[in-house]
């Protein structure tokens, strides 16, 4: 699978504004989807209520997540389930492997589920000889394709019908054509008989309910549950960081996550499994295994800023309303967490190192944090990423030019001497192209407020 | 199993959370009610249901309304959540029929229940889902369903229902019927 | 009502017209204004750009000069360096030095539009333009400060001139301080969706609260040879049918 890298954030959004056709296809898809979501909130006249709600059980959670995930842990495995720790992204492969190949399993099915892209989960299954699907309609299109997701929640967002037409004729044998039911019936088809020979279904997860045990999947087309309800094994995998205290918190966050994600009351399914089956004759999977992921959460718990991180929902809400999303899409952002929540999320979980970029690759113009169900101030994130980044790994030059800026912005006569040394520098020197290559730039004034004020 | 993972993770957990400054209290505001419509449930969840693409009856002979319904849809092999077929068989069959414990009225969803029937599959693979209700089982709000399942233990498996499938993967463009069924009809049994 | 200009570094510099326009509305609604002339910048580029320590150094200066003000309130003709001093207080967490003395000038400074509407009530200074306007919220004022119905009340007193509203006026233009310049083709792609909704408006001339946007908007219109003009809202208010 091609991934751009992280590290490349500015070539990788050059190509992408080249690209008229994914520009075309980002803007209808963010507006449509910005227009519903505003709408859905609209429409619930105590939303506000219900973000800050949403948010105060996150942080409560949060607080004290090694108890509430004692807590689900115990519930769960009273109920049947098994339950696996994973420190990080090669553990949680290694378990899950493990499991797989431990009951001779060919046959993998998958739901969306992106802390499975986040661990690379696919390629480790591949490796160990198994066959992996996935099957909501999005993932299936990008893995035909070999790509990585683009958008969290559309991860086929930016293709559009004639190039998923095109695909699935060279790959599924499909008769040409433009029409997105028949493209629907295709993957269906086709889909259909993976599901009846699965050997084990992945899962994501959206809650997992620490009073009860029960981790809760939410969707609209259907294959979550055939994931979760065909197979003989059900693996459902999810960051530490998924769990909510009751199962009446539902309620507040069961209204807000369709709405922010795609406009809607409700998804068309919701799955609420508590452990395993009552009798063996009953339906559905014989074993419940859970794997918790930590690969870095932990970490962001040292700080209220950056803990607030570990509040999203995965709704996509901010992706849709950034303008830096909406020109470059999510490739460019080298993760499988893209946008505004993935330019915070992905130096935290992939090291500074891998992503010092995607901090800066923003306007700070507070559009995310509007419509942020759970009401993480993203700005915060980003300027509280960029203290700990600029300091240590700004460039040598830009250190020093803002200790320079320092030293004349705290003594009158340096600030002075700046203006008139900005007039001559600005007529002598070429200006920072950077700027001018697409925008004019004012002359610096002759004569500075400072000193208009001093002639009256 | 793993406890040293286990351990570690719970105890990095502790060190960072022990780590951080104190905050104070996020404010919580209660959520206000929300003030709900003047319909009843029952027209209301028929509104709800129609407005996701479903097909709502309400009628006090079920019997003859599913049989209709069957009818209509000239349906050859149906299968019943009472005495579901086995997991491939139902792969072929045309039509699935089964019952709702409860139903939310401001969103049009049904509340399937593990405990209570085989709801799982016949629910899901055939291309038709049928689903009877009793008018008395419909309550107002998603609320009010979760508190009702929080009456007793929970089930190993519920599953909520809001129409037919659909995806909008393909451009935005909605398609109706991806992997489960394509149509959901729900017989309102106002008898009971 | 006395009240103590903060002029910030940018307007100082490179736009001083709405320096002395903001001075003569100001006046013209019956403050006295002062300008001290030790004042420089708010620190907005260190903080923005994650020099914490350097962003401190000045921002203890902002405060110190500002402190000894008599005046009832600091008012800026820009929403962004007015949300900055405002986010002085996390600047100064756990400080017990600084932090009472910045949520101290945090409070005591507005945005003009703010102050216009919200402390002096004025919505109606006195002013007339003739032609057809339209409105862009600049981010910081509108998410930081909620500034959204002020500049609109005060552009619909201006006696001749024909607001329209503009398409997604809450959008970004993408100026986000250095982001303009380290990531300046994106920037660009944004700005001209903002471009884009100002011509479809038809208007002579898009008004704004920061000179930041202003330089964004204006510097792209003039590259396009556009005969929009770029206006602050203080420029607007100072407009008169005398002039």
């Amino acid at each position: 699978m091609n991934h751009l890298s992280s590290e490349t954030f500015k070539e990788n959004a050059r190509a992408a504004l080249a690209d008229v056709q994914l520009r075309g296809a980002l803007k209808n898809a963010t507006s449509l989807f910005g227009e519903r979501r505003r709408q859905a909130a609209a429409g619930l006249p105590n939303w506000e209520d219900l973000r800050s709600q949403a948010r105060a059980i996150k942080d409560e959670v949060l607080l004290h997540l090694d108890r509430y995930l004692e807590e689900f842990v115990a519930n769960a495995e009273s109920r049947g389930a098994k339950v696996h720790w994973a420190r990080d992204a090669a553990e949680a492969n290694s378990i899950i492997c493990g499991l797989a190949t431990e009951r001779a399993a060919r046959i993998v099915v998958k739901s969306k589920s992106m802390t499975t892209e986040e661990t690379h989960l696919n390629n480790a299954l591949e490796a160990a000889g198994m066959q992996v699907v996935e099957t909501d309609l999005g993932e299936y299109i990008i893995q035909l394709a070999n790509e990585p997701p683009s958008h969290i929640i559309a991860p086929a967002i930016h293709k559009t019908r004639r190039q998923i037409g095109e695909l699935f004729t060279a790959e599924l044998g499909m008769a040409p054509t433009d029409d997105v039911d028949q493209m629907t019936s295709t993957a269906r088809m086709k889909l259909r008989d993976r599901f009846a020979a699965a050997d084990v279904g992945i899962s994501g997860v959206n809650f997992a309910i620490a009073e009860t045990g029960t981790i809760v999947i939410v969707e609209n087309e259907g294959n979550i549950r055939l994931t979760t309800s065909l197979p003989r094994l059900h693996i459902a995998v999810m960051g530490i960081e998924k769990v909510i205290p009751r199962f009446s918190d539902l309620d507040v966050f069961l209204k807000l996550l369709p709405r922010s994600g795609t406009g809607q009351r409700l998804t068309t399914y919701q799955s609420f499994i508590t452990g395993t089956k009552r009798a063996p004759q009953d339906e559905g999977p014989d074993e419940l295994h859970i794997v918790l992921l930590d690969n870095g959460r932990s970490r962001m718990l040292a700080h209220p800023v950056t803990r607030q991180s570990l509040a999203c929902i995965r709704c996509g809400a901010c992706l849709n309303a950034c303008p830096v999303y909406q020109q470059v899409g999510g490739h460019a952002y080298g993760s499988v967490y893209p946008g505004p929540i993935g330019a915070v999320i992905t130096p935290q979980l992939m090291g500074i190192a891998k992503a010092a970029q995607l901090p800066y690759a923003s306007s700070l113009c507070g559009a995310c944090r509007e419509v942020c169900p759970v009401k993480i101030d993203i700005p915060q994130l980003l300027l509280h990423l960029r203290g700990e980044i600029s300091p240590r790994k700004g460039s040598a030059a830009e250190r020093l030019a803002f200790k320079i800026w320092a030293r004349v912005m705290t003594s009158p006569s340096l600030y002075k001497l700046s203006s008139v040394a900005g007039r001559i520098l600005q007529r002598v020197m070429p200006i920072s192209r950077a700027w001018t290559s697409g925008r004019d730039l004012r002359p610096i004034e002759s004569k500075s407020f400072h000193e208009l004020w001093s002639n009256e | 199993m793993n406890n040293s993972a286990r351990e570690s993770i719970l105890g990095s957990i502790r060190t960072h959370l022990a780590a951080s400054p104190p905050v104070d209290n996020y404010p919580v505001n209660p959520a206000n009610p929300v003030i709900l419509s003047k319909t009843d449930p029952v027209n209301q969840f028929k509104e709800s249901v129609e407005a996701v693409s479903g097909h709502c009856i309400i009628t006090t002979n079920a019997t003859n309304v599913l049989d209709q319904i069957l009818a209509d849809l000239n349906a050859k092999r149906i299968a019943y959540s009472d005495n579901p077929p086995n997991a491939h068989d139902i792969f072929h069959f045309d039509v699935g029929v089964s019952t709702a414990q409860a139903a939310i009225a401001e969103t049009g969803t049904l509340v399937l229940d593990s405990s209570c029937e085989r709801h799982r599959l016949v629910s899901l693979v055939p291309p038709v889902h049928i689903a009877i209700v009793n008018a008395s089982a419909i309550v107002e709000t998603l609320d009010d369903a979760l508190a009702l399942l929080q009456q007793k233990e929970i089930s190993s498996a519920i599953t909520f229902i809001t129409g037919p499938s659909r995806t909008a993967d393909i451009e935005l463009t909605l398609a109706i019927g991806v992997h489960g069924p394509q149509e959901l009809y729900v017989i309102v049994d106002g008898s009971k | 009502m006395k009240v103590s200009l903060f002029v910030t570094c940018l307007v100082d510099q490179m736009w001083t017209s709405i320096g002395v326009s903001s001075v003569e509305v100001l006046r013209r609604v019956g403050c006295e204004v002062e300008f001290d002339k030790r004042q420089t910048c708010c620190a907005q580029p260190a903080f923005n750009t994650g020099y914490r320590d350097e962003a401190r150094l000045v921002a203890r200066r902002f405060i110190s000069i500002f402190e000894e003000s008599k005046a009832d309130a600091i008012v800026s003709p820009s929403g962004s360096c007015t949300a900055m001093v405002h986010h002085y207080p996390q600047l100064f967490a756990g400080d017990s030095k600084w932090l009472p003395r910045a949520q101290s000038i945090a409070a005591k400074t507005h945005e003009l539009s703010s102050f216009l509407v919200r402390v002096l009530k004025k919505e109606d200074v006195g002013a007339s333009w003739e032609g057809r306007l339209t409105w862009n919220d600049a981010c910081h004022g509108l998410r930081d400060l909620n500034i959204k119905s002020e500049p609109r009340a005060l552009i619909r007193n201006v006696r001749g001139a024909e607001f329209v509203e503009l398409e997604n006026a809450d959008a970004c233009c993408g100026f986000g301080g250095t982001f303009s310049v380290k990531y300046p083709e994106i920037s660009l792609a944004i700005l001209d969706q903002k471009i884009d909704a100002v011509e479809r408006a038809g208007v002579q001339a898009v008004v704004s609260g920061d000179a930041s946007c202003l330089m964004q908007i204006g510097g792209r219109l003039s590259r396009k040879g556009s005969k929009v003009r770029v206006m602050h809202l203080a420029e607007l208010l100072n407009e008169s049918s005398q002039q």
